[in-house]
């Protein structure tokens, strides 16, 4: 039967694309990652697999490209994800039209699923269904006659168990066998009522009934008692909730720290083996630097992701999304923007992609503008160092200013969400209408996927945004080179005269080092930089130093901690410390004084937390809002506010004596 | 509101807030008052015309069951949607 498949490819001059299309939450995305070896995240969670990817397949040797589309009740259906499928379906996006369809469809509520079937028999592509689920029908004492269904349908159905691959090779050939043919199709009725009806006529023809699927769940009824109940499901929510980010910190610092540490004993040897110079700089501080500042963050995004992927396929996420939505609704954000902002905790672009989920534009819009205040990992290296400076040695305070800064991002989320219901973005949250998914077992494997998809995507997008932006930050600060400094060639010439192997000489040499490369970086292209802008951070606090790290970081906020590396690695004292928090600890600005004061550390972990400092979010916003305004508009506002409560923060404290 | 048992009158049909209903108790979709978004994602979901649908439970959210699909209303939503209740044991 791969002798069609391989014909239609070939006709068509390229490889067959499959397309598999189904309700939310009936396994398609699980399907896709059986087919494929995983490269999409499936959830629990109505309506998460917000955009189509395309992975390949191997059918008897013959490619296949396989498309996960979102799930969608209906084509008729307004929204972004139909609008999707529907391009898809018409050839009108990136991939051309399907040449065949495997319709996903939940054997245990057939019903409603065959509306969707119905709409797709009325179009021309050939169509597989693939019952999944069956195991579950089996418990709950539905029965359904699959010869009969698919005589009534007129199209291939295949029974299958998705998640342990039950099923898949009788999947595949019955996909490879319609490929390429046309498939006869009977008038089908329109609009949702009439297939609906169509719907329950083949299930009652089929040997199946919707009472029969409808059969009352015990277990499901108290476990959605208990989990919405406003105190009972309040309570569960803070302890996932806790439970969730005490993981995250706890199992996440480990490998932090020996990512950090391998890296610096990686510089440490490129600079033992390379000669002195431009080159050996390059690594050291330029491509080291910029790969230990983004790998740095990997072991938290791909943690949190595999802790969220665990909740979502347990069903858990929707009954917290009406437990939150009692809160959320007081700041004019509804219910769904739950689940944009927990993601956002890892990184605002897959925040902000699954705000499709939300119905409403209007509360699409308000999500989206306020998702980037949420605390997401690239922010953590920056918390945790400026909270280190803040409070070097109490890390008692340290901590709490670390976790207050996670309640400033989320109160200045929900504060500004209430600000736009009022003023730009005017109106309410739309009530909530959600499908409350079957409670299942997590998979292991999905989530373990998930978290490796996850840090790959990060790593292609961000990752090499922040590495190119730290080699052009070492350049920037490298060039051009400043002739030798009177003051360094005085104190170098006395350590000749005090003998090269004294212990004085020594001394006097590094103080020569660090003259020089203080006049290297006020002279380079960086520092003239920084003190171009300087005026506009010194209400802040900043010096030209940290106004270049702010500078840098408006691009992507991670870049703020090699930035300062990069930057202090000529201006500290080598000798003491080369790890990264103790060298900028060491800055110093062009009087003498250090250039982290406690207001001022105070200052920058404030417009931290509250700055849009990631070019990749705006990009997404300006994508998934369709206009550019909205980007502006989040940008300008969040590095408004961030400004000025930074200034607050900094004068504040100046003028009760913190300096 | 219809008490179990209790054979089909003229009061049994009339139509009342989904919210309003008995929990466990079976009814027949009627109208909703609610904007086209709203209709088309409920419509979705199968709360089609003549619909059975089954309150599971009150308050909010409030959680009925269409065929077997379990769904999750704000209780304004529940509160916009009318329903006829029907017997106990005919559905």
């Amino acid at each position: 039967m791969a002798v069609s498949a391989a014909a239609a490819a070939s006709a068509a001059g390229r490889a067959p694309h499959v397309a598999l299309i189904g309700n939310p939450n009936t396994g398609k995305t699980t399907l896709f990652n059986r087919l494929c070896g995983a490269r999409a995240k499936t959830s629990n969670f109505p309506g998460t697999t917000t955009s189509m990817r395309v992975g390949r397949f191997q059918h008897d040797g013959s490619p296949w490209d396989i498309v996960d589309l979102p799930g969608l009740y209906g084509m008729y259906f307004h929204g972004p994800e139909a609008q999707i499928v529907r391009d898809v379906l018409h050839g009108d996006g990136a991939e051309p039209a399907p040449d065949a369809l495997v319709v996903i469809v939940d054997a245990t509520n057939l019903a409603r699923n065959l509306i969707l079937v119905g709409e797709l028999l009325a179009g021309p592509i050939p169509i597989v269904i693939a019952l999944n689920m069956t195991d579950l029908a089996a418990r709950r004492g539905v029965t359904i006659s699959v010869p009969a269904l698919s005589e009534r349908l007129g199209v291939p159905i295949v029974p299958m168990v998705a998640s342990k691959g039950e099923g898949l090779t009788p999947l595949v050939d019955a996909v490879g066998r319609v490929l390429g043919q046309r498939q006869p199709r009977s008038p089908m009725p329109s609009g949702v009522e009439a297939l609906t009806t169509w719907a329950d006529e083949v299930l009652a023809a089929s040997g199946g009934s919707a009472a029969a699927s409808a059969a009352p769940d015990d277990l499901t009824e108290r476990l959605d008692h208990f989990l919405t109940h406003p105190v009972t499901g309040t309570l569960v929510f803070l302890l996932v909730m806790g439970g969730l980010f005490w993981t995250l910190f706890a199992f996440a610092t480990l490998p932090m720290d020996l990512i950090e540490y391998t890296f610096a004993q990686l510089g440490r040897i490129v600079t033992t083996f390379l000669p002195p110079g431009p080159i050996a700089s390059l690594f050291s501080d330029g491509i080291i630097g910029g790969i230990a500042g983004t790998l740095v963050f990997l072991p938290q995004i791909c943690l949190l992701f595999f802790l969220i992927s665990l909740l979502e396929d347990t069903g858990y996420l929707a009954r917290a999304a009406f437990v939150n939505d009692r809160f959320f609704r007081r700041f004019g954000l509804p219910g769904h923007a739950f689940v944009p902002m927990l993601t956002a905790h890892a990184c605002a672009l897959p925040g902000i992609m699954s705000t499709r989920l939300i119905p409403s534009r209007r509360d699409r819009l308000v999500t989206i503008l306020v998702t980037p205040f949420i605390s997401c990992s690239a922010r953590l290296p920056v918390y945790v160092l400026l909270t280190q400076l803040l409070f070097a040695d109490q890390k008692f305070f340290a901590g709490i200013a670390f976790a207050l800064c996670y309640l400033l991002g989320a109160a200045a989320a929900f504060g500004s969400a209430a600000l736009f219901g009022r003023t730009v973005i005017r109106g309410t949250p739309r009530p909530m209408v959600l499908e409350l998914p079957t409670y299942k077992r997590p998979s292991l494997r999905t989530a373990l996927l998930t978290a490796k998809d996850q840090g790959l995507a990060f790593l292609q997008t961000a990752g090499t945004v922040i590495v190119a932006i730290c080699i052009v930050m070492w350049w920037l600060s490298a060039y051009p080179r400043v002739a030798p400094v009177p003051s360094a060639a005085a104190l170098r010439a006395e350590a000749t005269q005090a003998g090269p192997a004294s212990p004085r000489a020594q001394e006097l040499s590094v103080q020569a080092d660090a003259l020089q490369a203080k006049a290297q970086q006020a002279g380079s292209f960086a520092g003239r930089l920084g003190r171009g802008i300087e005026p506009v951070f010194r209400p802040l606090g900043y010096d030209w130093q940290l106004s270049v790290g702010l500078l840098t970081s408006f691009l992507a906020r991670e870049v703020f901690v090699s930035t300062m590396s990069v930057l202090a690695a000529g201006g500290g004292d080598p000798s003491q410390d080369d790890g990264v928090r103790a060298r900028i600890r060491q800055m110093t600005r062009d009087d003498g004084t250090k250039v982290f004061t406690r207001a001022t550390s105070a200052s920058a972990l404030v417009f931290f937390v509250l700055a849009m400092q990631c070019l990749p979010t705006l990009a997404v916003t300006r994508r998934e809002t369709g206009a550019l305004k909205y980007a502006i508009v989040q940008f300008a506002y969040m590095s408004g506010v961030a400004w000025i409560t930074a200034f607050v923060v900094f004068q504040g404290l100046r003028a009760m004596g913190v300096s | 509101m219809e008490h179990e048992g209790e054979p089909v009158t003229d009061r049994a049909i009339t139509p009342v807030r989904l919210c309003d209903l008995e929990v466990g108790r079976a009814a027949r979709f009627h109208e909703a008052t609610l904007d086209a978004e709203a209709l088309d994602l409920l419509r979705a979901l199968g709360l089609t015309a003549s619909s059975i649908v089954r309150l599971r439970k009150k308050g909010e959210p409030c959680i009925v069951q269409v065929r077997s699909t379990r769904i999750g209303l704000s209780k304004t939503v529940a509160g916009a949607i009318f329903v006829i209740p029907q017997p106990i044991g005919t559905v």
